[in-house]
């Protein structure tokens, strides 16, 4: 008996070895023993040399409550701040260009994804089942400065731009929510960035739908790859951020494109002009930033009244860096930009055209180009609807009046079916009473209106 | 007078374990040990017979309480936090992975061991009289067990532990009356959400263990004045079987008085002396007896350890699950109860209110009636065949429907052949 | 069994239990250890040289330290918490020490006691100069008073 007791106890107490030793051998200490050496070859003397072999092993964190996150990447990825690394092999290779997103303040997982609580390699790149953030492709890194710099422009990803405004004029909010504005026929997109982190499956689908999602009636839009590219940089940057306030405090880019875009907006060749051109009520603005400081500047966009009593310049709510946008654009700016800013506004419009106008805005901001097409023409397959596609609007007029096409807008329409047997069409005409106002809708109506192909006379 | 001497008998107050007054002081003198006799009946040892179940419960029971107390020093239980501590205790802790998968391998095994222990007890015939509660309480024990698995299971906040909770608490409900009540009371809400992780996690760590410990405390007592563990009396000498297999038989009175050995009297604490009224030891039987010491104790501590290193070598090779983190709006398909509930979940999935309360709410009710229902005084197996064929077919019910909701329910509760789909929650 | 075999294996097994125990208990102390902490780190970095002026010392709120640029003597880095019982001092100009509010303990510019309740002089960081140029404090390295970092 005490003999079985005892062998057995022997087995417990190799067993409990054997955990601790598995415990004790982290890869990530074998990395950091391996940069301490690299690290200690650039060292002057014996001493320093010393010092760094035996600088101890640990666990590296970088803690961001502000953006709800915890990085540990720096426990392998030990010369991303160290410019001497920088033909180092990796995990040790310095990270250029990082400024000002120090991982102090920004950690690495924001941008790269990944998963920054492990301390694994197969975990942290987060290449593993129930992880939903896996490290992104080196190509598709930049998508995540959309992530944060949701308005204006990002210098040098011109594809969050593009993709954005593929988004807006291609239709998708016809059939897919943004941010609560939209249809309800594909799944809302307003966190895609956040459930969907898989580039490639983004980009495959934009080229066409149906490889990657068998059942989906979403039509071919026919994007070239390029155009896919931009839309899954948008798609990427769609999150819901929680950023404490240091984060949105920053996180308006302030460049001198956002700056000028931010002088269309609020109109301010209204007032001003630049070398000349433009209108004369307010002073001139070539050369403004050698006049005066960027303080005083700023100061004149937050407060006008402030320094000059009685000025009729309204009080513009701005924050921070989009007030350094137009200081940063000013800097620039010449007659020639005021030239261009002049010739794209619209000359004035008649009630009729404005209304048109507006209606074809609308028809294309609330998505029905995507059922309907730009050119109206229809077509997008809709199996198991008499004619089994969805009708073109351009001869809407020989069947509709133009007061029952604003009721069909209003409440919507079910599409005839085909077959009673056969499952129900995937795709019909929403209701938009909610979304539009009566005013909109008939706009709408007077867009279509103004494209009926008139019938072939007899 | 040696000082050192003194010291050290100041707290060991015993004689050495080489004279038998030790042995038997090792046993009465000592608060931990004393739930032993000083000495045991030779059949009272034996493997074979309770496979030391009861003792491997309680020592699973002690491994879960050790890694859990452990465990508690890195776990918040509100719903982000609780997710990044498991992945800590994954990455960061040091030997945070081995202790989380001891306790979890740990709980399966106690859900199992128990089980088997009622099997075992059924089939040595252990629960008749003067046992019957010590059965009840007993039941109450499993019971108890299932619950501290279940609120465990939420725990981890990840998308296994959420769902199988959602449809856990849904299975309760459909209790007629007091069911919608009883989810409320547990969830704190309408949903699981922050107040379910905190009354799960007070069940869990405060209110389940300190019951647990309690009624085993009474479970191990009771077994201790019934007259110790079982034994297969029916293999003993025939006089002395035919005197202790019938104890109690209905045509006799109720308590049937054993003559008493003349060495032997007892006295309780100075006030009641009397003669014995349940078994006593008689002299034949006395050459059957040895010391606790050794021969129990180490047996016990065999048991023990063996467990200890099962758990332990499970634990190096095979990781606990952690899914994504819970997300309400994402339902997997299918969503299953854990594991021991998925018996119940297959019997709901027929009938919500048969399946889900009636059968469940009756099979409880038939176990705890046991010890009272059975009319037959014989714990011989071969005189009790019909009765350990039915509860054998009890026992096998429960796994085939366990079986089949593991292995054969997929998407929609679909049947499908086990090699289509992965069990449980995708 | 005989006494020797007895003594053997007894021996033998006291040793595996007291190993057994010694490696439980620095493995229960190793794991309520923290590996990570919660908290802002201790060793960070605060900026380039040129970034602090010469003169009073630049007071870092969210690190508590007081950072002195000396243009002959390069930098050093004080704790700006007052080791009485935590509070955080103020630099004054007028006389060049440090105050402590709380109770009223006064250190001298190198850090010393000049009075006060205060036990013991304030104390000096390890100051760094990282690889990338930035100057990197350490606050789990102490140094005496006269540490400068010349960059």
């Amino acid at each position: 008996m005490p003999h079985l007791f005892f062998a057995l106890s022997l087995i417990a107490l190799a067993l409990m070895l054997a955990v601790v030793w598995q415990a004790s051998a982290p890869a990530w200490k074998t990395y950091q023993r391996e940069f301490h050496r690299l690290e200690s070859v650039g060292e002057p003397n014996a001493l320093a040399q010393n010092a760094m072999l035996t600088t101890p092993l640990d666990i590296r964190q970088v803690l961001l409550p502000g953006l709800q996150r915890v990085d540990r990447c720096t426990t392998c990825h030990l010369g991303v701040e160290d410019p001497t690394m920088k033909n180092a092999p990796q995990p040790f290779t310095f990270h250029a260009n990082l400024a000002p997103h120090v991982p102090a303040k920004f950690g690495c997982t924001v941008c790269h994804g990944g998963q920054g609580l492990a301390t694994g390699e197969r975990g942290a790149h987060g290449r593993v089942q129930f992880w939903q953030e896996p490290l992104l492709p080196k190509e598709y890194i930049r998508a995540s400065c959309g992530r944060c710099h949701k308005e204006g422009e990002v210098p040098g990803v011109p594809e969050l731009a593009e993709g954005r405004r593929l988004f807006e004029t291609q239709g998708c909010r016809g059939c897919h929510k943004l941010n609560g504005v939209g249809g309800s026929i594909g799944p809302d997109l307003t966190e895609e960035g956040a459930v969907r982190r898989f580039p490639e499956w983004l980009a495959r689908h934009f080229l066409d739908p149906n490889a990657v999602s068998k059942s989906s009636p979403m039509p071919n839009f026919h994007f070239t790859k390029e155009q896919a590219r931009a839309l899954t940089f948008y798609m990427l940057s769609l999150t819901s951020e929680q950023m404490g306030t240091y984060y949105s405090s920053v996180r308006l880019i302030p460049s001198a494109g956002y700056g000028r875009q931010l002088f269309v907006e609020k109109n301010c060749i209204a007032c001003h002009s630049i070398g000349g051109v433009g209108s004369k009520s307010g002073p001139d603005l070539l050369g403004v930033t050698k006049q005066h400081s960027s303080g005083w500047l700023d100061e004149q966009l937050v407060n006008p009244q402030l320094v000059y009593p009685g000025s009729s310049m309204p009080e513009y709510d701005l924050e921070t860096n989009a007030r350094k946008a137009i200081v940063t654009f000013m800097a620039l700016a010449t007659a020639e930009d005021a030239r261009s800013i002049l010739s794209r506004r619209a000359r004035p419009l008649t009630a009729q055209e404005a209304a048109i106008e507006a209606g074809k805005q609308n028809f294309a901001r609330f998505g029905c180009v995507g059922c309907h097409g730009i050119q109206l023409q229809g077509g997008v397959p809709n199996p198991n609807s008499q004619g089994g596609e969805v009708p073109s609007l351009l001869h809407a007029s020989d069947d509709y009046t133009k007061q029952e096409v604003i009721k069909i807008i209003q409440n919507g329409k079910a599409p005839p079916v085909e077959n009673p047997k056969k499952p129900v069409p995937p795709l019909y005409m929403p209701s938009w009473k909610n979304v539009l106002s009566e005013e909109d809708i008939n706009r709408v109506a007077d867009y279509l209106w103004s494209l009926q192909k008139k019938r072939d006379a007899w | 007078m040696n000082p050192i001497r003194d010291a050290w008998q100041s707290i060991f107050r015993r004689d050495p374990l080489s004279t038998d007054k030790g042995k038997s002081e090792l046993v009465f003198l000592n608060v931990w040990l004393h739930i032993h006799p000083a000495k045991v009946k030779k059949e009272n040892l034996k493997v074979k017979h309770t496979f030391y179940l009861g003792f491997i419960t309680f020592y699973l029971f002690l491994i879960l309480v050790t890694t859990g107390v452990a465990l508690m020093f890195y776990y918040r239980p509100y719903p982000p936090q609780a997710y990044q501590d498991m992945k800590d205790l994954e990455y960061v802790v040091y030997l945070g992975t081995f202790l989380r998968n001891m306790h979890r391998w740990a709980a399966h095994g106690m859900v199992i061991c128990v089980f088997l222990h009622m099997c075992r007890v059924f089939y040595t015939g252990s629960y008749k009289r003067p046992r019957q509660f010590n059965w009840v309480i007993g039941v109450v024990l499993f019971l108890l067990t299932l619950g501290l698995s279940f609120t465990g299971y939420l725990l981890p906040w990840d998308q296994l532990a959420f769902w199988a909770i959602t449809v856990g608490t849904n299975i309760g409900s459909y209790a007629p009356l007091v069911g919608g009540r009883i989810r409320e009371l547990l969830l704190g809400g309408h949903s699981v959400g922050q107040s379910a992780l905190l009354r799960f996690y007070v069940l869990h760590v405060a209110l389940l263990p300190s019951a647990m410990i309690l009624l085993i405390m009474v479970h191990f007592w009771r077994v201790r004045k019934d007259g110790g563990l079982s034994r297969p009396v029916w293999k003993l000498k025939a006089e002395s079987s035919a005197k202790l297999v019938s104890i109690g038989a209905p045509a006799e009175p109720a308590f049937r008085v054993v003559p008493a050995s003349q060495d032997k009297t007892y006295g309780l604490m100075e006030v009641v002396t009397g003669k014995p009224t349940f078994e006593t030891v008689t002299a034949e039987e006395e050459e059957d007896t040895v010391f606790s010491y050794p021969y129990a104790f180490f047996r016990e501590a065999i048991a023990l350890v063996a467990t200890v290193i099962s758990v332990m070598a499970v634990s190096l090779f095979w990781n606990a699950p952690l899914e994504e983190m819970a997300n309400p709006a994402k339902t997997p398909n299918p969503a299953k109860a854990p594991w021991y509930f998925l018996g119940l979940q297959e019997l709901v999935s027929h009938s919500a209110l048969v399946g889900g309360v009636v059968v469940p709410a009756l099979a409880v009710l038939a176990l705890v009636a046991i010890p009272y229902l059975d009319p037959n005084p014989s714990r011989r197996p071969a005189d009790r065949k019909w009765a350990i064929r039915a509860f054998a077919v009890f026992a096998l019910v429960n796994v085939v429907l366990i079986v089949i909701g593991t292995l054969f329910r997929g998407p929609g509760w679909a049947l499908v052949p086990p090699w289509v789909h992965i069990a449980g929650a995708e | 069994m005989n006494r020797r075999t007895f003594l053997n294996w007894g021996t033998a097994g006291i040793a595996a239990l007291c190993s057994g125990i010694a490696v439980s208990l620095a493995a229960v102390v190793r794991f309520l250890t923290p590996s990570v902490f919660y908290e802002p780190p201790q060793m960070f970095k605060i900026g380039n040289a040129a970034d602090f002026s010469f003169g009073p010392p630049t007071f870092l709120a969210e690190e508590k330290i007081f950072v002195f640029h000396n243009r002959e003597t390069g930098f050093a880095v004080a704790s700006a918490v007052c080791t009485h019982l935590g509070c955080t001092v103020g630099y004054f100009q007028t006389d060049g020490r440090f105050h402590c509010p709380c109770h009223g303990s006064v250190f001298g510019a190198d850090g010393a006691v000049a009075h006060g309740p205060a036990p013991r002089p304030l104390e000096w960081f390890e100051v760094t100069l990282a690889r990338d140029g930035q100057l990197s404090v350490d606050k789990d390295r102490v140094v005496p008073a006269a540490y400068r970092l010349l960059v």
